[in-house]
């Protein structure tokens, strides 16, 4: 028996150490969980628990983002829909039902998944500039719907009166950053699976996709609907960890650009660009609330420096500084190898 | 290299120089730290820190708050909740406020989408909050409900929603009395005119009924149109056809600006009076080019009206500071008095004892007397705050309402002009 354990812990150990220490931009994201982790050990200051929580849970929207727009290439311009529907479901059921937040987030993203297909269907046939146009339309669409029954949705007041998520700041931390790492993982995985190919050619060619025989209508409608899944459960997150649900907050126009800015920043079709193109600039924008006159203009001047420096994005840029590429079997290796750690071919 | 370590190099050096500047150390000497929320880069908020700024400036240069029988000076913190665009950013600014800033009090919220998280927020942290610009009656509500909870929580301005609907009806039932003396008309014919937002349903509802029943007016239509319409003169068209005296306005979004400007300059035969936000503000006459003369509006104060004995001097050194007249939101001049009285009265700064002398308020301000109810909401009425009814004349904003001739329970305000129909409204309807 002990053989066994020590022969699975032996297994275990030579996966950790060849598939993530060999590599500094996995060993950058164990390190990241890892501190989230112990933060509240370091420090008991509940506004930095805030911050944090709700970087997750914009971290999970952003990559939801990603899912769909950066790796199918299904530009959408009102993602805030699913965040709003799922947001609006959570609360309304909370409120009339009286169900629990953890039962609530779940249906709300299921709600958000319905939405998917709402808005995956008839923007099937549209692509580029005009697929972008028909998403943006949907948040507004929903906003009026909202404002026609003010007596169930609260029109422009929102919806208040929420259950909170856990009731206690630190709890609501570790089930944000739980959930956080692992829908991220989930996304990541997605990616890199036979269905995150497709996600990836159907971008890059869909005719090509279609071509092979793959029907591509299913896999976009695929997407929309984990893209809203995901996106769902960070929009029901958001209601009860704020205890409102309101056009504003939810369904804004500014909602939806904000996802795609946090994942442009951190780099599209990488699932851990958005994450983590989330996590600094969340804190950056607070921070520079010592400047409000000027706080915007300076979040802009960031983001825009950087991406001047930085056109791919911020871990794009930072893994291609510390890792290379094998030119021949295409796995990453450490920037200061001169010869790849699987073919042996040479790096440099 | 060279651009990438600049490209690096900035955007963290920026945040470090900011982690630094925002780390600052605690003010000096005894001090009560008086947070004032708003949306800083919008009026709103400008007015909720200039009102407040003005009130410190003169508690400290008389010496501060007094304590016990220590002298503390009011330090404020400009917290800029960005609340007209992000719920989450004003959220995130009070309770940064109350857990880095360390404030002892806090004043100002505008808008309830944003004021209500803002609201949980601070009564999570059981710290006092004397609301200067929403007017939702539920956030007070909820004292009465849940006391033990929300007891940390007092609108010191605007009056609540629902006092806001009988200033409106009592606005209309005066244009009533002068249609009917100047036209002869007994039974006005009202059309119902209110931005599409939750906050005007009440006000649509209770018209709709009570207009043909308490008021003896008949109903000849509601119209809805969005809070940011640039265009109404679909609806003015309609209202004209359905031979309308009056429009009974509900408006608080920028809507108000278009509206007037075509009801002016349509010359549409229907006395405008209700409620216009857009109307109560300096900038108006200049926005409407001049053809929102006559439209009429509740408000707060209006200039050169003696409200009470502060009233003028208030607006005087408003003006004078910051150039223009103060909105509602300036209330946070009120709220820091009577916030320095109740602190005095308790000798502490304990919440608790605090919240005690709150309770107890009845402090005479520059909108009038403020008192507040069992749910901390400030009393409207004869002798207490009533609001204003103004109305534009000749590129002035005069105040209408309580009548200047005291026929409202004998409330007169110096400075009060008579309500003006509008001449081309006398000329189609007068026999």
């Amino acid at each position: 028996m002990i053989s066994i354990v020590n022969a699975y812990i032996g297994r275990v150990y030579k996966e950790f150490r060849d598939e993530i220490l060999v590599l500094p931009s996995k060993t950058i994201v164990l390190l990241f969980c890892l501190i989230l982790f112990l933060i509240p050990l370091m420090t008991s200051e509940l506004y930095i628990l805030r911050i944090l929580i709700l970087a997750s849970i914009f971290a999970i929207f952003a990559a939801s983002w990603d899912l769909l727009s950066g790796f199918t290439g299904q530009m959408n311009f009102g993602h805030a829909l699913f965040f709003g529907v799922a947001g609006y479901t959570s609360a309304l059921l909370n409120l009339y039902v009286g169900l629990p937040p953890w039962l609530t987030i779940p249906i709300g993203a299921v709600a958000a998944v319905l939405a998917g297909l709402v808005v995956g269907v008839p923007c099937l046939r549209l692509r580029g500039p005009y697929l972008a146009l028909a998403t943006l339309a949907f948040p507004l669409i929903l906003t009026g719907i909202i404002y026609i029954f003010p007596d169930i949705t609260g029109g422009e007041l929102g919806v208040s009166g929420i259950d909170p998520l856990s009731g206690s700041r630190l709890i609501d931390y570790y089930i944000a950053i739980s959930l956080m790492i692992g829908l991220g993982f989930i996304m990541w995985k997605i990616t890199g699976s036979k269905t995150g190919i497709i996600f990836h050619a159907i971008r890059e060619d869909e005719v090509a996709v279609r071509a092979s025989g793959i029907n591509t209508t299913k896999y976009k409608l695929l997407a929309f609907c984990l893209s809203g899944l995901f996106a769902g459960i960070a929009g029901g997150l958001y209601v009860h960890f704020m205890r409102i649900a309101g056009p504003t907050s939810t369904l804004a126009l500014m909602v939806s650009f904000q996802a795609i800015i946090w994942a442009i920043f951190g780099g599209i079709a990488t699932i851990y660009g958005p994450i983590a193109g989330v996590f600094i600039l969340v804190p950056v924008t607070e921070l520079l609330r010592v400047m409000p006159e000027i706080r915007m203009l300076l979040f802009a001047v960031i983001v825009l420096l950087v991406l001047l420096f930085m056109p791919e994005g911020i871990t794009t840029w930072v893994r291609d500084k510390i890792e290379k590429e094998c030119p021949r079997c295409k796995v990453r290796n450490i920037a200061t190898r001169k010869i790849c750690r699987i073919c042996s071919a040479d790096l440099d | 290299m060279k651009k990438v370590i600049i490209g690096a190099i900035i955007p963290l050096a920026v945040c470090v120089v900011l982690l630094v500047t925002s780390c600052g150390g605690a003010a000096p000497g005894k001090v009560v730290k008086i947070g004032v929320v708003g949306p800083m880069t919008f009026i709103q908020g400008e007015h909720h820190w200039y009102g407040a700024q003005l009130a410190a400036e003169e508690i400290n240069a008389a010496g501060g708050v007094m304590v016990g029988n220590e002298a503390y000076q009011i330090k404020l913190v400009k917290v800029d909740s960005n609340e007209i665009i992000s719920v989450t950013d004003a959220a995130n600014a009070i309770e940064r406020t109350i857990t880095v800033d360390k404030v002892d009090f806090i004043v100002g919220g505008f808008r309830t989408e944003a004021v209500t998280p803002m609201q949980e927020i601070a009564m999570d942290y059981g710290r006092i909050f004397l609301c200067c610009g929403s007017s939702t009656k539920e956030l007070c509500d909820k004292v009465g409900d849940d006391y033990d909870r929300y007891k940390y929580w007092f609108r010191v301005t605007p009056i609540n929603s629902t006092y806001l609907g009988k200033v409106d009806f009592m606005l209309l039932g005066m244009v009533a009395e002068e249609l009917k003396a100047e036209c002869g008309i007994e039974v006005p014919k009202v059309a119902i005119l209110a931005e599409k937002l939750e906050w005007a349903e009440d006000i649509v509802a209770a018209a709709q009924v009570l207009l043909p029943v308490m008021y003896g007016m008949e109903v000849v239509g509601t119209w809805r149109p969005s809070d940011t319409a640039t265009e109404v003169t679909a609806e003015l068209t309609a209202i004209e056809a359905a031979g309308a005296h009056i429009i009974f306005t509900t408006f608080s979004g920028p809507v108000g600006i278009p509206y007037a400007r075509q009801w002016g300059e349509m010359q549409i035969p229907a006395a405008s009076v209700g409620i216009n936000v857009e109307a109560q503000k300096e900038g108006f006459w200049d926005a409407t080019g001049g053809y929102g003369e006559y439209e009429t509006t509740m408000n707060t104060y209006a200039p050169g009206v003696k409200i009470t004995d502060q009233t003028i001097d208030f607006g005087e050194r408003f003006v004078e500071d910051v150039g223009e007249f103060p909105t509602y939101c300036a209330g946070t001049y009120e709220a820091l008095y009577v916030l320095k009285d109740a602190i005095e009265a308790a000798g502490t700064l304990d919440s608790d004892a605090v919240i005690v002398e709150l309770e107890k308020t009845d402090y005479t301000g520059t909108a009038g007397r403020i008192v507040f109810d069992e749910n901390h909401d400030v009393v409207w009425g004869p002798g207490y705050v009533t609001g204003l009814g103004v109305q534009w004349q000749d590129g002035e904003m005069e105040c209408v309402w309580p009548p200047a001739d005291g026929s409202w329970e004998g409330v007169v305000y110096e400075g009060a002009v008579t309500y003006e129909l509008p001449p081309w409204v006398i000329e189609a309807w007068a026999p």
